[in-house]
């Protein structure tokens, strides 16, 4: 009878890291690598470039600081993050259309994302220009954080972001004492965004945050979803990711941060100031004028025809957030 | 008499016309599993039901101004014998709207979803919405052949003007949903608007063609 006996470098099942503390990836059959490290592999010669042309143009974002790491301190195992397939394909990006499924199409038509400069100026001691793949590197490349997600139009997913804290960010700007806000300003470019050429929103797309606000560190710059180079419906290839605040303060494909002494007026309080304001923080207990934000539909929860969760205050993030606004009036500072 | 409009005098094609549009949905939810419909099935549901009850109550209101207009068409003459059936499934659609919304709004417990649907009611947007649904549903009753008789022509008639009520209120209601005004409100309710205007300036031309005094002296 042969009875086997364990060698001493195996390990039980039991030491077995969870899968929850891997990287997220998503759960399709699409092969996903970055482009870049596809390019290393090769080399950056003619081989490489040729390689790199044959690529779906879906890669070609952001792709320095893949692949992520993860860091743990914000992977809530409670937290359940919605599809890939659900994230890419159900956004409010009026760019490139109002329709949910609009910028899926309309913003993979040749819209290029890559390269991509970025400006950062304003009431700060370094100015700079530079590319979007330099900034994450000086950045220290990627990591991944899970945070909630909840649009204006009550609706939640949770989203496994890829990118780097903006604090470092403003860090590197090192802004002047007169410095009291940041603006984030979304490409302008009409001829190759179709939405741009009609006057639905006050183009270009332009949010703000005050600088303490920026420096939380919560606050955070995304290039990538699930362990990939963001989508360009997603908004590549840097987007702003502010987890406490509706879905509308996160501006998409940013092409300039400003830092500026007085509080900026954004895109949607422009058009609309009494239903959208400035800060925008998650509430339940202040309603949009046209509908309630006391709940929310959780996308992609209870199967096909999904599931309703109370919204919480912040967004599931008042402890850490709360103390950014004592004392003021969030009725008025909606 | 045209072939068209011998199918359109047609129960069945007029049934087959108002059902099947609504059953749409199955296609980009089970059959081309299409990745945005799918994210929120219930609210793609939702809007499409809505959509419908908007298309066939702006239909069935323009089948009169079109009869007015076009008195020897036979298309309009045949559409106008099923005002009736129109406007009942207009009323089936927003019924139907408005269930999948009490479903969207369930949260699990029955309070819950009573407590959301009470705050939502409190906007005007959703409001407009249910005063249009009571409408049309006050004029579906009435519809039956025994009350349109017990009312007699005139009060029944008073009744269903409710119906361009009810059309401006879902104008409203549709805008009210959208972030950014929505251009389809003006391609579904623009033609009914034109209908109407043309039928009041034809009906006042012939009534100044006739005029009081000639009333008189008649």
């Amino acid at each position: 009878m042969l009875i086997r006996s364990p060698k001493d470098w195996e390990l039980p099942e039991s030491a077995a890291t969870p899968e929850r503390d891997y990287l997220l990836r998503p759960r399709s059959s699409e092969p996903s690598f970055p482009r870049r490290d596809f390019l290393k592999a090769f080399g950056y010669g003619a081989a490489g470039f040729a390689a790199a042309a044959l690529l779906p143009r879906r890669l070609a974002a952001t792709t320095a600081g893949f692949p992520t790491r993860i860091n743990p301190a914000y992977r809530d195992p409670a937290l359940e993050p919605t599809a890939y397939e659900q994230i890419t394909s159900y956004n409010n990006f009026y760019e490139f259309g109002t329709d949910k499924a609009d910028p899926k199409v309309r913003a993979n038509r040749g819209w290029q994302t890559e390269p991509w400069t970025v400006e950062i100026g304003g009431l700060i001691r370094n100015p700079l220009k530079l590319d979007a793949n330099d900034l994450v590197s000086k950045m220290g490349g990627c990591e991944q954080r899970v945070y909630r997600f909840r649009c204006v139009e009550a609706w939640s997913m949770v989203i496994p972001w890829d990118g780097f804290p903006l604090a470092k960010l403003v860090k590197l700007a090192d802004p002047k004492p007169e410095a009291k806000f940041v603006t984030f300003t979304t490409v302008h470019d009409p001829r190759n965004i179709p939405g741009q050429r009609s006057g639905i929103l006050d183009w270009p797309y332009v949010e703000g945050l005050r600088l303490d606000e920026a420096n939380h560190e919560l606050a955070f710059i995304a290039t990538g979803i699930y362990g990939r180079p963001i989508p360009n419906q997603n908004g590549a290839p840097l987007r702003l990711v502010v987890p406490w605040k509706y879905g509308f303060k996160c501006g998409k494909s940013l092409v300039k941060i400003d830092f500026v002494a007085r509080q900026p007026r954004n895109t949607w309080q422009i058009m609309a100031p009494d239903e959208y304001g400035f800060y925008a923080n998650v509430n339940p207990n202040v309603d949009h004028p046209r509908w309630s934000q006391a709940s929310e539909r959780v996308i992609g929860a209870g199967g096909l025809f999904g599931g309703r969760q109370r919204t919480l205050m912040f967004n599931g993030y008042e402890k850490q957030v709360a103390g950014l606004y004592q004392g003021m009036d969030l009725k008025r500072n909606y | 008499m045209s072939f068209v409009s011998k199918v359109l005098r047609s129960k069945p094609v007029i049934w087959t016309l108002i059902v099947l549009p609504g059953l749409w949905p199955a296609w980009p939810l089970f059959v081309t599993m299409d990745d945005t419909a799918r994210t929120d099935p219930l609210k793609f549901i939702l809007l499409h039901f809505g959509l419908m009850g908007c298309l066939l109550l702006v239909s069935v209101l323009s089948l009169t101004p079109l009869r007015v207009l076009a008195p020897k068409w036979d298309v309009a003459l045949a559409l106008n014998r099923h005002r009736r059936l129109i406007g009942v499934a207009a009323f089936a659609y927003a019924l139907l709207h408005f269930s999948v919304q009490v479903l969207y709004q369930y949260d699990g417990t029955l309070a819950g979803t009573l407590d959301q649907l009470g705050r939502e009611l409190q906007k005007p947007f959703q409001l407009t919405g249910l005063v249009a649904l009571v409408i049309l549903l006050v004029l579906a009753i009435t519809s039956l052949h025994a009350l349109v008789r017990r009312l007699g022509g005139r009060t029944w008639k008073r009744i269903h003007r409710l119906a361009y009520v009810a059309a401006a209120l879902v104008a409203y209601h549709q805008v009210s949903a959208h972030k950014v005004f929505p251009i389809q409100v003006l391609w579904i309710f623009g033609p009914l608007v034109v209908l109407e205007l043309a039928r009041m300036w034809k009906s006042r031309t012939k009534v100044s063609e006739i005029g009081p005094d000639d009333t008189k002296s008649l």
